[in-house]
């Protein structure tokens, strides 16, 4: 068993990573002081994958939102299903899944060698038959529903359904009523089969524990098994945008806009640098600190609720800019037109740097809770990073850097606007 | 942690650890939750975003990015009878400055300046600030809307407490938002330094001392007479009372509010929790193992005791059509907790899954700011440790006293009105 430590000297952190003899990657971060654990268990596996690999290396397609289906039916087992055995414990247990991977976690402030012990077993061991299928299918039912009564669910999905001709990413996460009709029991253990071997999986670890706590644990309940990293399946999909514009009609006061900026890169996954370089760009643009912000500000065009997220995963990645305004068509113009500005004027190097300034902070800040802690790991692993990737990276950004993204991307010409308008 | 009393009906509460890699400012202000409510809703968003010293909101946004990103954030909410203010700030940790910033200090600073020597005209707010203010806590109020679980509640609330104070919204009303005035405003702002009951709590490795000492001098040129703050326990139960609206939603909301005979925040209140949870807590309890679990009624089924006024609120997203049958199991279930009908298993893993997640509120400052922090209306505080002692003496005889209590006051359905379509490509 190969353990290697990692650590971090500003930070005064470190974990260790451990490659299992089960194929099972296991990090743990030990943080001394602390009451409570946090432990998650995911695996590679979301809502982007509507595609099984087969033997002979062609591809199936799987109804939209098998990989969330399959997350709530795991904590069910022949016996005592695993919500019940966490209740012995004390510990409070979840799950969710993402676009791209499907995540099994608790956290404790005791019994914590137990806990870990129900989540590796529970995991490991699918139980689905057709009656329980069908029995989740009602509760599954009412949660895609409620989501359809969320504006800001509502306004992200119709906007990347606005850019994505072909992707994945612009399915709901939990599917629709007819496609999750169509599971059967069979194809739960198809996907199971082929998502949760040990060899796509990860398990992050930090709070209260030990390194041999989480090992004592591991040799005794993993069993491993045939298997390997599954393989994504790389979609063509057009650069242009589907539609450039779209709006709804729902019960909010003011309406919802989601502004996205649809990106086109030669490989499938944006590196740290990329993407920390698109977080200082996108500040420098529109955060709080800048005239635009206080142009919409003062102007009436948005409130408290603006922001921006760089929305990256295996395939896809865009910008998008969300808010309320009573002028959406307004505030998609003004983001445009600073973009040009930019483009024209170049950026001041001491907005860089106190950006930048503000970046360490906040990372920093990320670094606290073991909760993000441990989901941070299973991330960066999955990423082929480590949790402490970013510390280094963001020191190599140069204001150049960032004129060069903008060159790259931020084209108004593959934007889209999605928009919920009130329905009275 | 650290109390001390910095004036009267100011408490200075303190954590000191240098355990994590940020530090946690909260300031707390409570006031009686009344007619005034608007006035005093807008003051945190005015004041949290500029002071004198910057009056611009650039300029004050780009000192916290120099500040290493610390974050300001402002809120307002209700707790009981009782409407609170709330600034709270989070900064790193001096030990991560790059070139030996004092930063926890340099925010103490930063938030006593927002809150003492706001931005003012003479003896008003800027009106151009106000006017703004005004549209952005009008668009807050109705963009409560948005989330139908919470306007449910809401509703729920309006329709149940109407005779009460409670039924205020914590952000008053849109037609009190629009008659104020700069001046209104700022005498309200005066009122509230003046008669609050406030607490600061702070978790962090800064040094008390000079933090003590610059609060100390900051309300010692304030002429305070703090307000006393009452929440009317309610425990007359008539028919309860049902009230259905129509909206084009996708998802009906169903509402229940139980009144559950509490004298006062600290009746039994222990007991009430546990038999709370167990009726519908965790995913142990009745309603999420039965009207989720075993009937597929729904995602969420769940109750939640607001002891600071004696209810319990019961919350679900059903289908309509199944309103009947989860009102029916839900008063079932309820009355099987009453009756005694929960094993010894379903009581320890309450008592277990409660304890658990208040000894992990010792793992972030938030956690630590919010516990203490909602404490600032009790005299004395209590530790999370204190509380978990309370909980393991509890007795499932109590539980069920407790649960025998509970009482349907009000229920509110918000329906679909059939105006809602799929439109997936």
């Amino acid at each position: 068993m190969k353990i290697n430590e990692i650590r971090n000297e500003l930070l005064n952190d470190m974990y260790y990573d451990i490659d299992h003899p089960s194929g099972l990657k296991i990090l743990v971060m030990p943080k001394p002081g602390y009451a409570s654990t946090y432990a998650i268990f995911a695996t590679k596996y979301g809502s982007i994958d509507t595609m099984i690999e087969m033997k002979d290396g062609s591809f199936r397609e799987i109804p939209e939102g098998t990989a969330h289906f399959l997350e709530h039916k795991l904590f069910e087992s022949e016996d005592l299903d695993a919500f019940e055995r966490f209740a012995k414990t004390g510990a409070s247990a979840n799950a969710y899944t993402s676009f791209d991977r499907t995540g099994y976690l608790f956290s404790c402030s005791g019994n914590f060698k137990e806990n870990l012990e129900i989540l590796l077993d529970f995991v490991q061991n699918p139980y689905f038959t057709q009656a329980t299928v069908e029995k989740e299918q009602g509760i599954i039912g009412q949660e895609i529903d409620m989501y359809k009564d969320i504006p800001d669910w509502e306004v992200m999905f119709n906007c990347l359904r606005n850019m994505y001709h072909n992707l994945p990413v612009r399915i709901d996460i939990a599917g629709t009523q007819d496609s999750i009709a169509q599971i059967t029991a069979d194809m739960l253990y198809d996907c199971y089969n082929n998502f949760y071997n040990l060899n796509n999986m990860v398990l992050a670890v930090a709070g209260n524990t030990t390194v041999e706590e989480v090992i004592e644990v591991a040799d005794r309940v993993l069993k491993p098994v045939e298997g390997k990293m599954a393989q994504r399946k790389i979609i063509e999909e057009p650069k242009e945008v589907k539609a450039s514009y779209c709006e709804k009609k729902l019960s909010v006061a003011t309406p919802q806009f989601m502004l996205g900026f649809k990106e086109d890169w030669d490989t499938p996954e944006r590196t740290a640098k990329e993407e920390i370089a698109m977080e200082i760009l996108l500040d420098m643009i529109s955060g709080p600190s800048t005239d635009l912000y206080k142009r919409l500000f003062d102007a009436n065009l948005i409130n408290n609720n603006f922001g921006f997220e760089y929305f990256t995963g295996f395939g896809y990645s865009c910008v998008l800019f969300a808010g309320e305004s009573n002028d959406p068509k307004a505030v998609s113009e003004e983001i445009k037109k600073e973009i040009r500005h930019f483009r024209e004027n170049g950026f001041d190097e001491k907005d860089f740097e106190r950006t930048k300034k503000k970046l360490y902070g906040r990372m920093i800040m990320g670094m606290n809770d073991i909760d993000s802690l441990a989901n941070n790991m299973a991330v960066s692993f999955f990423a082929g990073e480590d949790v402490f990737t970013d510390f280094e990276t963001y020191k190599t950004v140069t204001v150049e850097d960032i004129r060069e993204l903008l060159n790259k991307t931020l084209d108004e010409n593959y934007s889209t606007l999605s928009v919920i308008l009130p329905n009275s | 942690m650290h109390f001390e009393n910095i004036a009267e009906g100011v408490r200075l509460c303190t954590q000191n650890t240098d355990k994590f890699k940020t530090c946690r400012i909260n300031f707390s202000m409570a006031m009686p939750l009344d007619s005034d409510a608007s006035a005093r809703a807008i003051l945190p968003f005015i004041l949290h975003r500029r002071c004198a010293k910057y009056p611009d909101f650039i300029a004050f946004s780009r000192v916290l990015d120099e500040l290493y990103g610390a974050a300001i954030s402002a809120g307002v909410i209700k707790r009981g009878e009782a409407q609170i203010l709330s600034f709270s700030m989070t900064a790193i940790d001096d030990r991560f400055a790059l070139d030996g910033d004092t930063v926890a200090l340099e925010c103490v600073q930063l938030l006593t300046d927002i809150i003492f020597d706001p931005l003012t005209d003479g003896e008003s707010f800027p009106a151009d600030i106000v006017e703004q203010e005004k549209r952005l806590l009008v668009e807050m109020i109705e963009n409560e809307m948005n989330d139908k679980r919470r306007y449910a509640l809401t509703r729920c609330e309006e329709i149940m407490f109407k005779d009460e104070a409670y039924s205020i919204n914590r952000l008053g009303s849109v037609d009190e938002v629009k008659t104020l005035t700069p001046e209104k405003v700022y005498s309200a702002w005066k009122d509230v330094l003046r008669r609050a009951t406030i607490q600061v709590t702070m978790v962090g490795s800064m040094d008390i001392e000079p933090v003590a000492d610059i609060l100390k001098s900051k309300f010692s040129s304030i002429d305070r007479d703090v307000a006393k703050i009452d929440t009317v326990f309610v425990n007359e139960v008539n028919q309860p009372e049902y009230i259905c609206e129509e909206m084009p939603i996708k998802q009906g909301k169903l509402v229940m509010g139980f009144r559950t005979g509490m004298a006062d925040e600290y009746d039994n209140s222990v007991p009430m929790r546990i038999a709370v949870d167990i009726f519908g807590g965790g995913t142990y309890s009745k309603l999420f193992s039965v009207v989720r679990e075993k009937m597929s009624l729904c995602y969420y089924c769940s109750a939640a005791l607001f002891s600071s006024k004696g209810v319990v609120m019961v919350q679900s997203g059903i289908e309509d059509i199944n309103e009947e049958k989860a009102k029916n199991e839900i008063l079932n279930q309820l009355s099987l907790v009453a009756q005694g009908e929960f094993s010894d298993e379903d009581f320890s893993s309450s008592i277990k899954s409660i304890t658990d997640s208040i000894i992990s509120n010792n793992d972030t400052p938030e956690s630590i700011c919010a516990w203490y922090s909602s404490q600032l209306l009790r005299e004395n505080l209590k530790t999370p440790e204190a509380y978990v002692e309370e909980i393991a003496e509890v007795e499932k005889s109590q539980v069920i006293d407790a649960a025998k209590t509970i009482k349907l006051d009000t229920v509110f359905m918000l329906k679909s009105n059939g105006e809602v379509s799929d439109d997936e490509d």
